[in-house]
């Protein structure tokens, strides 16, 4: 990458490129609300999110226009199919020496992909404390809102929602689902060509391989540590299973979905009777839109839920901080919170303690229906393994799976 | 007057052409990418189903547009079979590719139609019908296109050649109508076609379009696999990545080469057959083959159409309906609302394919004034605006993005435009270079001594003789910009969304709803541009048949 | 060969080269008005690129020596519109955009409002025995009928001198005497000097002008 700016200074800039490396975030003034909310309106600010979902899409449409109305801000959806891609463009940006008025003004993002960005030293911040709505949020009782998969947030990234790990199955071919590992599989053997998971290293199809391993590793709190040389003995227990399963999933385990709503397309058209989701009222969701038959149901394994939050950060040389912000903050308020628990348009379950909220705000959470696919809460939150295990296990599994 | 409108054509295709494949060589040319590209599980599988993939469809489209054009070379036919292909071409790659999905897939419409009362499924089967190991539902795909391209092409070059008069002799020395095309006819087009089907073969074995909705899975083809890693958060990965479009350009480069070389080869096979004086005895069960693989692609094309259709409208579809359960009015309201952003996106690819086709036109139109009297001139520009369709896309659009980057004109409406007119000059040109240089200079002539200004004379009798040609090359690039995936991508930094990058992003996460969603602009917009430009040019002039069209 | 007059084309000194290759020698001529004077030539002689000259499109490949004079001035430096030079090639070359009217109304020089130019367009068909085919498409003219439309169209565009590219060539014979007739009418009732090339044995005799052939150096 550092052949880049020299590179680029000779052949067509004439040397008239040759700007210094990165500013650090923290040395630029963090403003006062007040002046964030001056600075702020008007701006256009660049939302880079996943679009691979028409609700969600309409969400922050919704909330576009919202932030329009009150701030006349405008709020661009840039819609990706993986958030890497912008990840990878601000990483770009960086390289080509582009350290203001980058393409990227704020971004949905966690895991390995805030592991990234942090870092590399591309995230500005801290901020998150600088919000009025901050202090809603269930720092003590939820900690995935502090953690991101082991990392410490540290106020660079803000939770906006966060999910857990559920399966869902069509109880029309489904009698009696089974909720732990040994159970699937025996389910799956007598019912080949009917189950599959999401392609890794796609978000969910990554997030079934950790499900799994959290559940048949002998000690799961190693994985809370970084992945080591004892990483084939840890996930041993994980390929012998896979590849028993592969043997008779749909179309014998050589090719995979490519998403989570791919999955779920299949389960409509009939292809297959399972799916899974980190968001629990996502089948409940599918079923009122018409995406998917009434007879699925939802269930959470007997060991536990995989769970974690999911985040908005700003990257360091993003053109509108300020709106960042101004929309960072909308998206945590009790309003936009509660139209996001709902099932009728996204059904992510809140990152606000809705306890401590005002009688008003908790209304509106009360008020919200929970649908017949949707399982109750599960019986253990698991959290994240440290973000090497994820990237050892895509690895891992392309390299098992791949030739 | 005479070299600026040709050296200004050049510029804008030829410098971020060649910009981005310098800086695809500067930032490929990586050991230690080059080691963990090579190291990539399924890498070597990857790149041979690429290249199986693509000579294969080159190779099979070709026999069958050859076959197809002996068995209709009479004017009636050949004009039906025009009229058929031009439907399949309009249709961008990516929405036939979508389609077909659509179409074969174990739950797709074919099964549908033939479930339960012939097959006994009341579930799909657990087919490979699509992304199959061995590509062959690509390979499919990409013959439904390229047949109609070559087609077309065929078509093109055998008005150049004395065809006719060649046929009739063979055939009166007694030999049928498929021989005597293959030996007569036939070599003397191939020489014509070299560059469209070089470029046929290049993307055959680099596209994504195709290999995204119906290539393999695991691995996909090299191509994909690239693409994938493009969009990849780690550096590492972009490493590997720049070095691996270093790999596809020498590997479609050797693949090409290698397959000129075997053409000389074929050729002198062909010579020998060509003097056996043999007269093929089965030639009617052979044709009658070709034609029946003819009709079942139509039928597929026809397919994918309805199946876009009914996919974007269907909500439930439960296997084996064959109509959704929801139709009318209903899931318009339901499709609308489904669709993220609708009326933009289509708004913008709408003005992109504008601004592509009238920029296009206005860049050729100096060119082909100054190159009216030089045909060597004109061949030679022809050949260098081609040049960029003979790259692979994912290797200097890349290139072209850091450049964009750098200059700070990424993600601007202005830079995608520039990169839909690279990939859209060579067929404007293609048309409208030899329409203008096809008019009697002395009709000029004539109106200057009437006491016309040079000016007047271009707005009165040149500009209306060539306003037909005009008219199919703004078409032509209308659905050529309609249809660039990788280029509005790159040079959009993610950040101009057309029908094109929202379809290609579904189908890139498999939802194929959204992605036929997207897919009904992709393939309406190309068949209105070529509708209204065939009702205008009908229009215009309709009480002047001597006008040329 | 006459001296050039007030009333004359005359082309003095003219030489015309390609890669420096003479394509005839050199050219002395000068046409009196009414008058018809005939160049003659193997093909290949330059016939077409004496006319390309003397209207002002010679293509740059050509190297030019000499000049061109018409009622006294020098032509030579004028762009072609404005050397009132009317040229008749062997096709009569009709717009096919524009009908018959539409035609004539290009050549009619400008002045005066639509409806009189149409009148005078009008008017002029009808004299030339075509009246009513002002609508028609150009492509559906006889050639007989397409010659008249064209050499109507030069002239309402009221030359001062006129050039003949074997205009009679395309035409069959019993048409090729009518319209040769009518041009020849035309050219000395207005006093045109006139250049006709021509291979034709009755185009010379009925030109009955002087004769010029041209030669190789």
């Amino acid at each position: 990458m550092k052949r880049f700016a020299p590179f680029f200074a000779l052949l067509i800039l004439g040397g008239a490129h040759a700007t210094s490396p990165a500013l650090a975030a923290a040395d630029e003034q963090l403003h006062a609300w007040p002046e964030v909310q001056r600075l702020g309106s008007g701006q256009t600010v660049y939302f880079n999110a996943w679009g691979g979902d028409p609700a969600i899409n309409r969400y922050i449409d919704w909330a576009a226009a919202k932030l329009l109305e009150d701030f006349g801000l405008r709020l661009v959806h840039v819609k990706v199919t993986d958030i890497a891609e912008s990840v990878s463009r601000i990483m770009a940006e960086r390289a080509a020496g582009r350290d203001a008025n980058g393409s990227v003004d704020l971004l949905w993002i966690n895991g390995e992909n805030y592991a990234a960005l942090k870092r590399a030293g591309l995230l500005w911040g801290p901020w998150t404390a600088a919000l009025p709505n901050a202090r809603l949020i269930d720092w003590q009782g939820n900690p995935t809102t502090r953690i991101d998969a082991t990392l410490p947030t540290e106020g660079y990234e803000l939770p906006w929602g966060t999910s857990a790990f559920t399966l869902f199955h069509d109880r029309s071919h489904v009698q009696s689902p089974p909720a732990v590992p040994a159970a699937l599989l025996q389910w799956m053997e007598a019912h080949p060509g009917r189950f599959t998971y999401p392609q890794p290293p796609s978000f969910l199809g990554t997030a079934f391989l950790k499900q799994m391993l959290l559940l048949l590793a002998a000690d799961s709190g190693r994985l809370q540590r970084p992945a080591a040389d004892d990483f084939d003995q840890v996930t041993a227990v994980l390929w012998e299973w896979l590849d028993r399963a592969h043997a008779v999933m749909w179309r014998r385990g050589r090719l995979f979905p490519r998403s989570g709503p791919a999955q779920r397309e299949l389960l409509g058209l009939g292809e297959i009777h399972w799916m899974m989701s980190y968001n629990p009222a996502e089948a409940s969701r599918a079923i009122r839109q018409g995406d998917l038959p009434d007879t699925i149901a939802g269930l959470h394994f007997n060991g536990g839920a995989l769970g974690n939050s999911h985040f908005v950060a700003i990257p360091y040389n993003a053109g509108a901080k300020e709106g960042a912000m101004l929309v960072a903050n909308f998206l945590i308020s009790p309003e936009a919170q509660a139209g996001k628990a709902d099932e009728e348009r996204w059904g992510d379950p809140t990152v606000l303690e809705v306890d401590a909220l005002s009688e008003a705000d908790r209304a509106r959470f009360e008020s919200l229906q929970r649908g017949a696919a949707t399982p109750g809460p599960p019986a253990e939150i698991l959290p994240e393994p440290h973000p090497s295990w994820s990237t050892a296990l895509e690895r891992a599994w392309l390299e098992r799976y791949l030739r | 007057m005479r070299r600026p409108g040709i050296l200004i054509l050049l510029l804008v295709s030829g410098v971020p052409t060649v910009a981005g494949l310098v800086a695809a060589l500067w930032f490929g040319l990586d050991a230690a990418a080059f080691l963990r590209v090579l190291n990539t599980p399924g890498v070597g599988l990857s790149i041979a189903s690429s290249v199986w993939t693509g000579v294969s469809a080159t190779l099979l489209s070709l026999m069958l547009a050859h076959v197809v054009l002996a068995v209709a070379n009479t004017g009636n036919w050949r004009r039906r079979l025009t009229a058929l292909s031009l439907p399949f071409l309009a249709m961008p790659h990516l929405a036939t590719g979508i389609g077909v999905a659509l179409v074969l897939a174990p739950s797709g419409l074919l099964l549908r139609l033939l479930s339960p009362w012939a097959t006994g499924f009341t579930e799909p089967p657990d087919w490979f019908s699509v992304h199959d190991p061995y590509g062959l539902s690509l390979i499919a795909g990409l013959m439904l296109k390229e047949t109609a391209f070559l087609v077309l092409v065929l078509s093109a070059a055998q008005s150049q050649a004395p065809t006719g008069r060649l046929l009739l002799q063979a055939r009166s020395l007694g030999y049928g109508r498929l021989k005597s095309w293959l030996v007569a006819v036939a070599p003397l087009l191939q020489q014509q076609i070299g560059l469209p089907l070089a470029a046929v073969l290049v993307f055959g074995i680099t596209n994504v379009e195709m290999a995204i909705p119906l290539g393999p899975g695991l691995p996909p083809t090299f191509s994909v696999l690239l693409w994938s890693w493009f969009v990849d958060a780690d550096p590492q990965v972009h490493a590997q990545a720049w070095a691996g479009s270093l790999l596809l350009l020498l590997v479609t480069a050797l693949t090409v080469l290698a397959a000129s070389r075997l053409a000389s080869g074929v050729g002198s096979l062909w010579r020998r057959w060509a003097e056996s004086g043999s007269r093929l005895r089965r030639e009617r069960s052979l044709r009658g083959a070709a034609c029946t693989i003819m009709g079942g692609m139509w039928i597929l094309g026809i397919l994918a159409l309805v199946a876009i259709l009914l996919r974007a409208a269907a909500g439930p579809w439960r296997f084996p309906q064959v109509l959704p359960s929801s139709t009318g009015a209903d899931s318009f309201a339901a499709w609308s609302a489904a669709l993220p952003g609708g009326s933009n996106v289509a708004g913008t690819t709408v003005v992109l394919a504008l601004a592509t086709a009238v920029a296009g036109a206005l860049l050729v139109l100096p060119a082909a004034e100054a190159l009216r009297g030089d045909a060597n001139g004109r061949r030679k520009l022809g050949t260098c605006l081609f040049l960029p369709l003979l790259l692979p896309q994912i290797t200097f659009l890349f290139g072209v993005q850091v450049l964009l980057v750098s200059a700070g004109i990424d993600g601007t409406f202005a830079a995608v435009l520039w990169s839909h007119l690279i990939f859209a000059l060579p067929y404007v040109w293609g048309v409208i270079g030899p329409a203008r240089a096809a008019i009697d200079p002395r009709y000029a002539a004539v109106g200057r001594t009437l006491g016309a200004g040079p000016v007047r004379v271009w707005m009165t009798v040149t500009a209306p003789l060539t306003l037909r040609s005009m008219l199919l090359a703004m078409a032509l690039a209308f659905s050529v910009s309609v249809a660039l995936y990788l280029p509005t991508l790159f040079a959009g930094a993610g950040r101009v969304a057309t029908a094109a990058t929202e379809a290609a992003a579904s189908a890139g996460s498999g939802t194929l709803r959204l992605a036929a969603m997207h897919s009904v602009w992709l393939a309406v917009f190309p068949l209105l541009a070529f509708a209204a430009a065939y009702a205008a040019s009908a229009a215009v002039f309709r009480h002047r048949r001597g006008v040329p069209r | 060969m006459t001296v050039a007059g007030d009333n004359c084309l005359a082309i003095r000194q003219l030489s015309l080269r390609v890669d420096g290759q003479m394509l005839f020698r050199t050219l002395d001529l000068a046409v009196a008005p009414g008058t018809v004077v005939v160049v003659t030539g193997p093909s290949g002689a330059g016939k077409s690129s004496l006319l390309a000259f003397l209207c002002g499109t010679l293509p740059p490949e050509f190297d030019a020596q000499g000049a061109v004079w018409l009622d006294g001035d020098d032509i030579s430096r004028l762009p072609p519109e404005k050397r009132g030079l009317g040229i008749l090639f062997q096709e009569p070359l009709l717009f096919p955009h524009l009908s018959v009217r539409g035609n004539l109304l290009f050549g009619l020089r400008e002045g005066d409002s639509r409806k009189t130019r149409r009148l005078i367009v009008d008017r002029e068909l009808d004299a030339m025995g075509l009246a009513g085919f002002g609508d028609r498409d150009p492509v559906t003219l006889s050639g007989g009928q397409k010659a008249r439309v064209a050499l109507l169209r030069v002239l309402l565009a009221r030359p001062r001198a006129l050039l003949l590219d074997e205009p009679f060539l395309g035409l069959d014979d019993a048409n090729r005497a009518k319209v040769r007739q009518l041009v020849f009418d035309e050219i000395r009732r207005r006093q045109l000097p006139t250049l006709l090339v021509t291979h034709d044995r009755d185009d010379v005799a009925c030109a009955d002008g002087p004769v010029v052939a041209l030669t190789r150096p």
